[in-house]
């Protein structure tokens, strides 16, 4: 048995009105705005959504790390890498936002990661950094309308 | 001041604090009832002790 297809007939596009597509531009923009604060200040890009729950642990979260990664005389990392471990050590470190500049100040007396805690407080600031790296994407996805 | 003195973990300790605020900072991120976070983050946390215990078991006849 064989079928018998229909012509296909191209249907025109409707325009996409102009008001629609700037509207879409300024929310991209929006969301993209929302992943930079969210970076620079973690827990931000949920903060400017009303998502206070999630806004402060992520805060919180990213601060504790900080805070025991450095106080743990963790290795912060600087741009000035020898290879490219550090190098990817200062960019998960830079993923922190704002905190990067608290841990370089609480590292005044070094890095010292000849002891176990000082290799743990390494790993607790790069686990900050991604952290918050992940918390902004969140947020991004969220600012232009997935379910989050 | 001596921001050295701030924190200071055993091995298990650092394990736990790593665990405990990575589990909630997922559950709150992963989920949005209060009921599934809950479960979430326990579940997590569990994990992350049965899975890092496994390792470190596993890791003990080379140790030495």
């Amino acid at each position: 048995m064989t079928e018998q297809s229909a012509p296909i007939v191209p249907v025109p596009e409707a325009p996409v009105p102009a008001r629609k597509e700037s509207a879409s531009a300024a929310s991209e923009n929006r969301a993209w705005a929302v992943a930079v604060a969210g970076w620079l200040v973690p827990g931000l890009g949920h903060a400017l959504q009303r998502m206070w729950g999630r806004a402060f642990v992520v805060f919180v979260a990213v601060g504790l790390l900080v805070i025991a990664g450095a106080s743990m005389r963790g290795n912060v990392f600087t741009s000035n890498g020898n290879d490219a471990f550090d190098t990817l050590g200062y960019i998960a470190d830079l993923g922190t936002g704002c905190f990067y500049f608290l841990a370089r100040f609480m590292e005044r007396t070094g890095a010292d990661v000849s002891h176990a805690g000082g290799d743990y407080g390494t790993r607790f600031l790069a686990t900050a950094g991604v952290l918050n790296l992940l918390a902004a994407l969140h947020a991004f996805e969220a600012a232009r309308g997935r379910k989050a | 001041m001596n921001y050295t003195s701030l924190f200071h973990f055993t091995h298990f300790q650092a394990f736990l604090f790593f665990a405990a605020v990575i589990s909630v900072a997922f559950g709150f991120l992963g989920r949005r009832q209060p009921k599934d976070r809950v479960k979430y983050i326990l579940w997590s946390f569990l994990l992350f002790l049965v899975v890092g215990i496994g390792i470190a078991w596993a890791m003990y006849p080379f140790s030495r």
